[in-house]
């Protein structure tokens, strides 16, 4: 009987101690923005509250957000009573929500990590960032390892391109359609133009510079990239109704076959939607034909 | 000699009316051609050197053919059927005020096609044209039922449609702001995009405007009976209703089918009759064609101007924009000409108890009560529905939102009860005056001017200036029109539409920043600190209290000027003293909180139906009111789709709006 409790109290001191340790392991963080969401999974951190986690599960996909992690209201107005109860140790911010910090800092302390700018290369800010949080959760050496783990990966993906296409890789643009007529074309600083950059891409269309990186435009505009490939980021629901029409199969890039469909990957993330990024246009341009 | 006289005079309005014809139609080709070199990018000689080698299979060619051309084919055929179904509606209720937008047919187009495209996406593609139409039908029908048959020719048809046209925008906007990353698109769509990728649109649109021609054809004889008056009109063996309801129905289907091919675009059919008209249109016919000629013409400049900025800005500006850029001042300058005649006639609300009874006072005091406590006490959390007082940390999140609540609504109530005595109009409000408008307004402008991260700051003083405008330009036109309810509620329409047009146009860009301004414009007290709570709620008192300084003033006033003369009232500097007054506690409350619609509306007719006569009683008992409302929105607001949070002027414009609608409805039935 005695023995049986010994055991029983031995076991509940065990599960406390890994409780305990978990918990250590487990900092109580809440992630106000969905970069920062990417970069606590890639710690191996389950954030205790995540804002727009629906959105952030449909959207952005990768890393994947454990379904049991509670939604935190919009990412412009977090729920600040519901984050109250949930008692975070850390809550992280853009410069989006300075604005509320002091309300946010009576809740825990507020540590916020610079957004997408103009001025600034957002895939350095980004890593930064990331490096920044691993710091800060004492994960140094695994942030490093993650990032090495991705120039790797980003570094095969380039040579299965020059296996694919020789030498000379076709300039590229990567594009996201609003409707049949109007367009986003993501330009410089934009992680799209990024992850090309990092695969060893140009650009094919030569877009101005611009806050969150990408212009919204008229379709036609596409026309003028005489040389070079499109990737469409999907899904375009009215694909159909744009790509039967005269004009479109007239546009040059789509007359030679260098046109066609990535896959949904979310293009504002943190460092790591680079790779995500670099994956998808390496997969949709080796569906292209090998020319030159 | 005589009968060449006698000729001459016959034959001389026709001669003008040539000589105007003939003229337009030496413009057309020129407006045409100017539209086709903007929307090419070549100068005219490169563009004739373009059609003329029409064998070459360039992709510039191609382009011309397949989106310049449609685009400008669209523009005139969009325009000319606004032009004429604006047309048909002023003739039909001989209304110079009246259009498809003012009638909120367009406001239904569009809150049909979104919840279409939403619930029911294969459809909305497919015949998205039948959700436009529905929408369409239901609002003009629900205006014409509120404006009831006396209403049709005079101002509360348009009142009634403004009305409506803030419920459904309130409505649209909540339902975007819910949605927001599916409804992107939308936003495009919303703000009126003219371009085109082949002739697709036009020919779905072009043989369902063919019954625009029918009417040029049939409707003049009937709508020149009806300028006679019902009764001629039946003299003369018309049976009026069915031609009526036909006309109506032709011209909502002439706008359903353009906002369905190309969006939203204001203004044309308001404005291009009253220009017509202007322009020495006299028949009925003449007015038809010439009104359509017109509405090509201005959308063909217009889309040209939205052409010529897309040359020199990377981000796509629709051509919805600039329509409103050139028609809310076009309108004004309209009104200022054409609406010298005073309606003082309004919408008429239920009337309710004489006077305020001991039991409804206890009644509106344990309501204030109650719903005081639920929304202090009873909440969502993390484990579902509490009751209890909140903890310090919450409660210190939560008091300076309630706060600001309340005394919001406080402020604009008694801005509302302010103004409808001050204008003797029952329908007078910060919001249908174009007040809130002309604030949130500044805001956006002062956004684009210094960005995003000067947001909070700025935006105080931008609305202050903003209000202070419009209400310095009420004055200028009212003192002119003497306080003519028409003018104002003009302004009104006119700033409603451009500040819609600007967030359109920042939605469509789609970025965070647009977000940020979709929740200030949606009355967010989100963000409001310990400290502008406090402040806000002061300045209230004091202004609250100031008010009642002036119970005298307002009492006599609101019975005529001259009866206030009579007794020795200052009535002019009372006024101005007044009116600035109600633009401080506007500017105070907007600034804030945004704009909300309906609750300086509502909350004093509230007041006045629980039996509050006289100024202080309706002063204080209105201000009560519109606090219990926002407490009762916010609280909605919080839980309802709890972690998400709806924007307390967002839910109060919803609720007070299909009150108040609802309060229109029920009178006219009874």
């Amino acid at each position: 009987m005695k023995c049986i409790g010994v055991v029983r109290m031995a076991g509940l001191a065990i599960l406390l101690c890994c409780l305990a340790t978990n918990a250590r392991a487990q900092p109580r963080i809440a992630a106000l923005s969905w970069e920062m969401v990417e970069h606590l999974l890639k710690l191996g951190i389950t954030p205790v509250a995540v804002a727009d986690a629906p959105d952030y599960r449909s959207w952005v996909v990768h890393p994947a957000l454990p379904p049991g992690v509670p939604n935190a209201g919009t990412r412009t107005e977090p729920n600040l009573e519901l984050l109250a109860q949930l008692r975070p140790e850390l809550i992280l911010i853009t410069p989006l929500l300075e604005d509320i910090r002091d309300k946010l800092e009576r809740i825990a302390p507020v540590v916020s990590y610079d957004d997408f700018t103009q001025d600034q290369d957002n895939l350095l800010m980004q890593r930064e960032n990331f490096l920044a949080l691993a710091q800060r959760v004492g994960r140094t050496p695994q942030a490093h390892q993650q990032l090495a783990a991705m120039d790797d990966s980003i570094a095969r993906m380039r040579e299965r391109l020059i296996q694919h296409f020789g030498a000379q890789l076709p300039d590229t643009t990567v594009i996201r359609f609003a409707s049949p007529t109007v367009v986003y074309i993501n330009g410089p600083n934009s992680m799209p133009q990024h992850a090309m950059q990092l695969l060893g891409l140009q650009p094919a269309y030569d877009a101005p510079v611009s806050r969150w990186g990408n212009i919204q435009t008229s379709v036609t505009v596409l026309g003028n990239i005489d040389d070079g490939a499109v990737l469409y980021i999907e899904p375009f629901a009215q694909g159909e109704r744009l790509f039967a029409t005269q004009l479109w199969q007239a546009m040059p890039f789509v007359r030679s076959r260098r046109f066609a469909g990535m896959r949904s990957t979310w293009t504002h993330g943190g460092v790591f939607c680079v790779e995500y990024l670099a994956a998808a246009i390496t997969d949709a341009l080796l569906t292209l034909p090998p020319r030159h | 000699m005589e009968t060449s006289i006698t000729r001459a005079i016959a034959w001389a309005p026709l001669r003008s009316g040539q000589r105007r014809y003939a003229l337009t139609l030496l413009l057309l080709p020129a407006l045409v051609l100017g539209h086709l070199s903007l929307g090419a990018e070549l100068s005219p000689a490169q563009l004739w050197s373009l059609l003329s080698v029409s064998s070459s299979n360039s992709f510039a060619a191609m382009e011309f053919e397949l989106t310049v051309l449609p685009r400008m084919v669209m523009a005139v055929l969009v325009g000319a059927a606004t032009g004429l179904s604006g047309s048909v509606l002023q003739q039909l209720t001989q209304n110079r005020l009246v259009s498809p937008m003012t009638l909120g047919a367009s406001s239904g187009a569009w809150l049909g096609l979104i919840c279409a495209t939403l619930w029911f996406p294969l459809f909305a593609v497919r015949h998205g044209e039948w959700a436009a139409l529905g929408g369409a039908l239901a609002s003009v029908g629900l205006v014409l039922m509120v404006a009831g048959r006396d209403g049709i020719a005079g101002l509360p048809v348009i009142l009634a449609g403004m009305a409506l046209n803030l419920l459904l925008g309130a409505l649209a906007m909540a339902i975007l702001l819910l949605n927001n990353q599916q409804t992107r698109g939308l936003f495009v769509w919303g703000a009126g995009d003219l371009g085109q990728i082949d002739w697709q649109w036009v020919a779905w649109l072009w043989p369902k405007l063919l019954v625009g021609l029918l009417l040029v054809a049939l409707a003049p004889r009937a709508l020149t009976l009806m300028q006679l008056g019902s009764a001629g009109a039946q003299a003369r063996g018309m049976t009026l209703w069915p031609v009526i309801v036909a006309l109506f129905l032709v011209s909502i289907w002439l706008t359903s089918v353009s906002i369905t091919a190309v969006g939203l675009i204001g203004f044309i059919g308001l404005i291009t009759p009253n220009m017509a008209r202007l322009f020495g249109a006299r028949t009925s016919r003449d007015e038809l064609v010439y009104s359509a000629l017109l509405g090509v013409m201005l959308l063909l400049v217009t889309d040209g101007l939205a052409l010529l900025i897309n040359r020199w800005v990377p981000q796509l500006i629709p051509s919805g924009a600039t329509v409103a850029l050139i028609g809310a001042p076009v309108l004004i300058w309209l009104s200022r000409r054409q609406l010298s005649a005073e309606d003082q006639r309004a919408l008429a609300l239920p009337s309710g108890a004489q006077r305020m009874t001991r039991r409804s006072w206890w009644l509106v005091l344990l309501a204030a009560a109650g719903v005081l406590m639920i929304s202090l006490c009873l909440n969502r959390g993390a484990d579902g529905w509490t009751l209890g007082w909140p903890s310090p940390l919450i409660w210190s999140l939560r008091w300076p939102r309630v706060l600001t609540a309340a005394t919001a609504g406080c402020g604009l109530a008694v801005a509302g009860m302010l103004l409808q005595r001050l204008l003797r109009n029952p329908l007078a409000s910060p919001d249908i005056l174009g007040l809130t408008a002309g604030a949130s307004l500044a805001v956006m402008l002062a956004l684009m001017l210094f960005g995003s991260s000067l947001f909070w700051i700025v935006a105080p003083f931008a609305a202050l200036v903003g209000s202070l405008v419009v209400l310095g330009g009420l004055l200028v036109l009212g003192r002119r029109h003497q306080y003519s309810p028409a003018i104002m509620v003009l302004v009104g329409i006119s700033l409603a539409a451009l500040s819609n047009t600007l967030v359109q146009l920042g939605l469509a860009n789609g970025s965070g920043d647009a977000l940020a301004l979709l929740g200030w414009l949606s009355g967010s007290t989100y963000r409001v600190t310990a400290i502008q709570a406090t402040w806000l709620s002061g300045g209230v008192v004091v202004l609250i209290g100031l008010s009642l300084l002036f119970q005298r003033a307002l009492t006599l006033m609101s019975i005529g000027d001259s009866v206030a003369m009579s007794r020795g009232l200052d009535v002019p500097v009372m006024r101005v003293t007044l009116l600035l007054l109600v633009s401080l506690l506007c500017a105070l409350v907007t600034s804030l909180l945004g704009p909300v619609a309906f609750l300086g509306l509502l909350a004093p007719h509230m007041a006045a139906m629980l039996g509050a006569r006289c100024v202080r009683v309706q002063l204080l008992l209105s201000a009560l009111l519109g606090a219990v409302l926002m407490l009762l929105s916010d609280w909605i607001g919080r839980t309802l789709i709890f972690p998400l949070q709806i924007p307390v002027g967002l839910v109060a414009s919803v609720v007070c709006g299909s009150y108040f609608v609802y309060l229109l409805v029920r009178q006219r039935l009874a």
